[in-house]
């Protein structure tokens, strides 16, 4: 790629040698400048690089994209000089533009994509007509315009006719993001910055998605500014990378130098805290407190309150963002204690961590090949016999006037055992099923074909006089949701939310015991000064502690197995490990059985090896494999599985060039009408014909422990002498072999 | 402790159920904070915002003057008890003037406020309780039960209001002022109960009526507790607006004469105006007017308190005035919305 | 069932009910149906026994028949379109509607429409300069405007431009000397005097529709997608109508629909200030002549022609808005 950094002599303290946009001192203020939302921030970009900026919510990152474009919300105040580099030398002082040269300079030169898709166009505009008023505004040729915009299209894996004729909302999560970003690049922009345009996807198509933009990069020499909270995931594909903190660079260099020989404790500590499939679990930690509002910014170095290394110097004195590695010198990071940091805090995977690597996975999996230890003939706690569900999809305008309503197969089929004080997580792409089926194990969906037992008893035959009472069930199955901001009354205070369970499990209780349960449940799951939560509403709490807040709500109940469905997919990197952590610590306080829904392999891997579990791949409605998470991430049977394996970011570097996905389609298939045979070779890079004519079961492995539903686990199966299906590989080597 | 016989897991016993006695809470604390949370904060709020002061105020002078009324501070209205025609502000003692018999046109208005606030208030209260019933009940049970209600309130929307209440007046004849009010917005709950309906079936889906239902929380509790809370402000806007439809209807149907009616009101004293030469010389304007202000300032003064109204509900507002500390998401919240 | 044969088929039964309502109502008034008519017949020297023979020629229903054979005999005369003839004005109820529907429906469908114009326009321009004086007179104007009913203005129209100063005409349709037709002459006339009942009835709804375009249009404003179509380069007027004012009307879409139903019935107290010759105007003066066949087909042809606008309202609200289906158009 373009940036040779390492070579590089010239006299800007980035190492740039042809940027096409000099960033200087930079601030944003609002109210008279009282608060600083972005505050002196200098930075070079190059020409065809990929700049990745990572930071946490609420760290200002977002004001710096606005920044670049002169479109700082208002009543926001930008100052500083943001110079652009034409690529014929001209120059142009983006902050003295007039609006008409303004209107003209965004999109034209530097174009942006932001997180939501689905608020990014007009609801009731056709996507096609967004592509036809952008091109008509800038006085492009609207033919040659939409024929550019269709090969865009192609190459973001879609179908540009389908797309350019439908409403935003007939269209998945990921095809708007991917419309969304063909929209931004119609006017062949020099410069894409991109505000966490992948945030709200799942895993798989944000990795498919970064991939697609890397061919993009290189196809139409594109500088891109990518902005996340996801370290990981722009690891893959930035040349250089920014961490910001607190409205400020804390650190920039080259990806290699960041990653693997940070300077800065704050991004150590992220690199640390971060869920990934290389570190050995016991040294990933969460990094305590939380980022600075913008009204209050520490004095001094801004990391200093939640820095380990911190002296009196970092209270006092402010570090400067400058380089200190001859070698390096385009690596710069503003701490005192740089030496320190790298010493002191190791990080956690990469070349360190490569001993752990296979070290633990035996003592797991001889432990999860024993399996549960089971007292006799008990039945499972609970029990998915042949689980269907089926909803009945509301229909299209057309379809309306005839014809049968469309069933959505959500859950086809799907059985599974949960013992007591088990742990299951559950894998999948959104609109695979996982949410549903386990709101079906839990009794929140009725299924419609198949039975839930709860210890031997169908949960839905349950009564008030059969030996499991229905009220018993209900009590014993709990729930955290997904969006902690959701989960909570708005209208009722902590105390009220938290005395609900208690009304149940304890009739009887007291306001005043009430009140002492809840205060020390608040305390153990770190809520101090409790007295003070109990009187909160839950506005007043932070993502995180409404997450706690609805964790100790589930535990109140005394339940026997807790559903968490992405309960931390809405918690900032930082905190995902602590939450995840008191989770597990509460389990086996409470000796509860937990079910983990999740689209991150890395997630559902702390979890699972961490709980000694299971976990469970779902793929349109199906369990396609099921094990541990040391033999699904080693010793993958299933080809999806090896598919979200891929798509789970690493933070090794030998690894970090990303490889096409092995995947045949980016997007997942109607599950209206789900393909024939084995559900997976529309997209799978090993199809042959005989997937497409047969359904493969889900059996037990020969040689390990766990379950694939694969014809490729059978040697003798008709498969290998069947045709490789269209697009398909005849060899295995798309499968990357750990 | 007896009522520890239902929590087996012993862990949780040693673990977080330690004694705080930061947690108790005295007979006199509760109180106190049942004042706090009920009392203080809604004047605060409610007084914070000027259009609902003054709705406040407003409504407050049409309560005085009911009161003049039941407590007789005022005299009754009679014919000749007075100059004929006098003009308002001319004396004291009829100070808004008087009709072209005689009548003091304040005590014609003071007379007629109980009969009047009586009706707004059934009108309201009808309309609006019918509407929550009807449209929790349909949007949170679903199934049958909404088909059923669905079908009814469709029915009743279809018909025209005011034609079905002047059709029912003759029949019925109401002098009640409550029932009155209830005659009137005989068919107004149905629209209403069907937006309340599509509301309750949003929140319903909400997370926190999930947790609820996983708890066993019993349906109407669930109703009470997480639905009803979120769609009061909603709810009293439109007590506001059906209490404003029973004013408007009552004295459009009396000013026409097509309700029956033994004593004065504020619709009777108006059409008495209209149809007596009110409209041909200005010297009567004044009898005209004076019914016309005191509809329209009551009115007016609904209107604005509900403008102010979703504030008391909102729990943000509530800290917000009370100086409770808020979360830094807040703060986070308020730049990310600005930023767009 | 597919939504829209449902919905189809909702409109008989809902009239169904409407007409068995009003065969009902008819029974609960003082002296039931037919004694008035009864007495009037007598009246004009009509011989007792023949009485019941013209009461049934008149209005198709046999008096002395069992109360359920009245009640076909009703529903027949309805689907046959006949109303019986109204004992006041001695004329067939259905030639008195066809004549009074026009004018009722010209009434309200314009001030509806003036209202919401005008409502949509003052609001869209208070959420543009939101918080800047203008939009603070307009909020308190439009708080003020809900709560004046319009027969307050009407009256005061009246008393001003009409007694007063004799700038408009005080009641009637049109001028008597006029001969209705196709010449200039009528419409000037017809528009005069529809003008203030059309004014008085549009300013008292201008309010609440210019709150809500406002609330909608800041809301709007706010959205995501209008700063991506700024940062486009998009013409500022383009972004005004094709982003703003279309995302933040189309919710406004069904309860206009609705309105038009609502203020039908409205009508009634605003024609007889005017004497306007509408369904209203009949309404009322049939009740006041205890003329119940001519009351009765009044109601029943407001009660439909409001059925019909709802059911326009329920189909068409999922092809104008491309986000709902029509099936959840249940959102007013």
């Amino acid at each position: 790629m373009a940036t040779d950094s390492t070579q590089s002599t010239t006299t800007a303290s980035d190492g740039v040698s042809d940027p096409i946009l000099e960033i200087r001192n930079a601030s944003v203020s609002y109210n008279d400048g009282e608060t600083r939302v972005l505050e002196d921030v200098s930075v070079d970009i190059d020409r065809r690089e990929v700049l990745g900026i990572v930071g946490e919510s609420g760290s200002g990152k977002s004001m710096f994209a606005s920044a670049l474009l002169d479109a700082v919300p208002d009543p926001g105040r930008l100052t500083g000089q943001i110079t652009y580099h034409r690529e014929n030398g001209d120059t142009v002082d983006v902050l003295e533009l007039s609006d008409e040269e303004l209107r003209q300079f965004r999109w034209e030169e530097i174009s942006m994509v932001f997180q939501g898709a689905m608020s990014s166009f007009n609801p009731t505009m056709e996507v096609g007509a967004h592509f036809k008023e952008t091109l008509k505004t800038h006085d492009r040729n609207v033919s040659e315009g939409m024929a550019f915009a269709r090969e865009l299209l192609e190459n973001l894996y879609l179908e540009p006719e389908r797309v350019l004729n439908a409403y935003p909302h007939e269209l998945s999560g990921g095809m708007q993001q991917r419309a969304l970003i063909a929209l931004s690049m119609v006017l062949n922009p020099e410069v894409l910055v991109m505000d966490e345009p992948t945030a709200a996807l799942d895993l798989l198509m944000q990795r498919s998605i970064l991939r697609l933009l890397d061919n993009l990069q290189s196809e139409y020499d594109l500088t891109i500014v990518f902005i996340t909270h996801d370290l990981p995931l722009v690891a893959a594909l930035a040349d250089r990378m920014a961490i910001i903190y607190a409205f400020q660079f804390a650190e920039i260099g080259p990806r290699d130098e960041i990653i693997g020989n940070s300077a800065h404790p704050y991004t150590r500590k992220l690199l640390n805290a971060t869920p990934n499939l290389d570190a050995p679990l016991e040294e990933m930690q969460p990094i305590e407190g939380e980022g600075p509002a913008p009204v209050n910014v520490p004095s001094g170095c801004r990391f200093h309150p939640r820095c380990p290394l911190a002296t009196e110097e970092c209270r006092v004195e402010d570090p400067p963002l400058e380089s200190f590695d001859r070698h390096y010198p385009d690596h710069r990071a503003a701490c005192h204690h740089r030496e320190e940091a790298r010493e002191e805090i190791p990080l956690n995977f990469g070349e360190g961590a490569q001993q752990f690597d296979h070290q633990p996975s035996e003592s797991v999996a001889s432990t999860a090949s024993t399996g549960r230890p089971r007292t006799g003939d008990e039945p499972p706690l609970l029990r998915a016999d042949d689980v269907e569900v089926h909803f009945e999809q509301s229909q299209g305008l057309l379809e309306r006037f005839g014809g049968p309503p469309e069933v959505v197969r959500a859950v086809d089929g799907v059985s599974l055992d949960i013992q007591e004080q088990d742990l299951v997580c559950l894998l999948g792409e959104s609109g695979c099923g996982k949410t549903t089926f386990g709101k079906t194990l839990i009794g929140l969906q009725k299924p419609t074909g198949g039975a839930v037992e709860y210890r031997g008893q169908d949960i839905w035959e349950a009564s008030g006089s059969t030996d499991v009472t229905r009220d018993e069930i209900r009590a014993a199955l709990q729930i955290i949701h997904q969006d902690p901001g959701a989960a909570l009354n708005p209208n009722r205070r902590i105390v009220d939310i938290l005395s609900e369970p208690l009304r149940h499990t304890h009739p009887n209780v007291g306001r005043n015991e009430r009140r002492s349960r809840i205060h020390s449940l608040l305390e153990r799951v770190g809520m101090n000064p409790a007295d003070d939560f109990m009187g909160r509403y839950p506005h007043q709490l932070s993502g995180g502690e409404k997450q706690r807040v609805a964790l100790a709500r589930a535990l109140l109940m005394n339940p026997n197995a807790i559903l968490a469905d992405e309960a931390i997919s809405a918690v900032d990197v930082s905190l995902r490990i602590e939450i995840m952590d008191l989770m597990l610590e509460l389990q086996s306080e409470f000796d509860t059985s937990f079910l983990f829904i999740s689209h991150d392999l890395s997630n559902a891997r702390y979890f699972a090896e961490h709980g000694d579990g299971r976990i469970a791949v779902m793929y349109l409605g199906e369990i396609v494999e099921i094990g541990t998470a040391e033999r699904l991430i080693h010793d993958p049977r299933h080809p999806y599985t090896e598919v979200l394996r891929w798509a789970t970011p690493s933070l090794d570097l030998d690894d970090m060039e990303a490889s096409d996905p092995p995947i045949r389609e980016v997007d997942v298939p109607d599950p209206v009408d789900p393909p024939s045979g084995c559900r997976f070779h529309t997209r799978c890079p090993v199809a042959r014909e005989a997937c497409r004519e047969e359904h493969p079961d889900l059996e037990g492995l020969d040689d390990a422990p766990g379950k694939a539903a694969c014809f490729r686990e059978d040697p003798n199966h008709a498969y290998w002498d069947s045709e490789p299906l269209e697009g398909a590989e005849e060899s295995d080597d798309v499968l990357a072999d750990d | 402790m007896a009522t520890e016989t239902d929590s087996q897991s012993s862990s949780e016993e040693i673990d977080w159920r330690s004694e705080s006695s930061s947690a108790e809470m005295t007979r006199r604390d509760r109180a106190e904070e049942f004042y706090r949370r009920w009392v203080y904060e809604p004047v605060v709020i409610a007084w914070s915002d000027v259009r609902t002061r003054l709705g406040i105020l407003i409504l407050g002078g049409y309560l005085l003057m009911a009161a003049v009324d039941v407590f007789g501070l005022w005299r009754n209205p009679s014919t000749n008890q007075a100059p004929q025609l006098l003009p308002p502000f001319e004396n004291w003692s009829f100070p808004l003037g008087t009709t072209n018999s005689g009548v003091d046109l304040l005590a014609l208005i003071i007379d007629s406020t109980p009969f009047i606030l009586l009706m707004v208030l059934a009108g309201g209260v009808w309309a609006t309780s019918l509407a929550v019933v009807v449209g929790t009940v349909s949007g949170y049970k679903g199934g049958r039960v909404d088909t059923a209600i669905t079908s009814v309130s469709d029915f009743f929307m279809a018909i025209p209001g005011l034609p079905l209440v002047i059709v029912l007046a003759i029949a019925l004849s109401p002098e009640n002022p409550i029932l009155l009010g209830v005659v009137l917005t005989i068919n107004y709950w149905a629209g209403l109960g069907r937006s309340i309906r599509s509301q309750v079936l949003s929140i319903r889906e909400a997370s926190y009526v999930e947790a609820s239902r996983t708890m066993g929380t019993s349906t109407p509790r669930i109703i009470v507790k997480d639905v009803l809370p979120n769609i009061m402000p909603y709810v009293m806007v439109n007590f506001v607006l059906a209490a404003r439809y029973t004013i408007f209807a009552s004295v459009g149907l009396y000013f026409i004469g097509v309700l029956p009616y033994t004593g004065q009101n504020w619709g009777v004293t108006l059409n008495n105006a209209y149809y007596q030469g009110g409209l041909f010389t200005t010297e009567a304007l004044h009898w005209l007017l004076v019914p016309m202000i005191a509809i329209v300032g009551l009115a007016f003064g609904l209107i604005l308190l509900s403008q102010g109204m979703d504030r008391i509900f909102n729990p943000r507002v509530r800290t917000r005035l009370s100086g409770e500390s808020e979360s830094v998401e807040e703060d986070e919240n308020t730049t990310t919305t600005g930023m767009f | 069932m597919n939504y829209y044969l449902r919905r189809t088929a909702r409109i008989p039964l809902t009239v169904l009910a409407v007409i068995t309502l009003t065969f009902g109502l008819i029974r609960l008034l003082p002296g039931g149906p037919f004694t008035q008519l009864r007495i009037q017949l007598i009246r004009q020297g009509v011989p007792v026994e023949q009485v019941n023979a013209r009461i049934e020629a008149l209005q198709n229903i046999r008096p002395d028949a069992p109360l359920w054979q009245q009640y076909l005999d009703y529903l027949a005369g309805v689907v046959t379109l006949d109303l019986g003839e109204s004992i006041s004005l001695g004329q067939p109820v259905m030639d008195v509607i066809a004549r009074a529907l026009p004018w009722t429906v010209f009434l309200v469908v314009t001030s509806t429409v003036l209202m919401f114009v005008i409502g949509v326009l003052i609001g869209a321009v208070q959420a543009y300069w939101e918080g800047s004086r203008f939009d603070k007179t307009f909020s308190g104007a439009s708080i003020f405007l809900m709560a004046v009913p319009s027969f307050i203005f009407a009256v005061v129209f009246l008393f001003f431009l009409a007694y007063q100063w004799s700038l408009f005409p005080t009641g009637f349709a049109s001028a008597r000397g006029v001969e209705s037709g196709f010449t200039f002459e009528y419409f000037a006339s017809v528009v005069h005097h529809a003008t203030l009942p059309i004014l008085a009835f549009t300013i008292g709804g201008i309010g609440s529709t210019a709150l809500n375009m406002r609330g909608n249009s800041i809301q709007v404003l706010g959205e995501e997608y209008v700063e991506v179509a700024r940062l486009r380069g998009l013409s500022d007027g383009r972004i005004a109508t094709r982003y703003v004012a279309q995302n933040a009307i189309l919710p406004m879409y069904t309860g206009l629909l609705l309105l038009i139903g609502f203020r039908l019935g409205g009508t009634v107290v605003l024609e007889e200030i005017f004497s306007y010759p509408g369904l209203g105007y009949y309404l009322i003066s049939a009740l006041e002549a205890n003329d119940y066949p001519l009351m009765m087909g009044c109601f029943l042809v407001i009660t439909v022609t409001l059925v019909v606008a709802v059911y326009i309202a329920d189909l068409t609200y999922g092809f104008i808005d491309p986000r709902i289906s029509a099936g959840d158009a249940d959102g007013y």
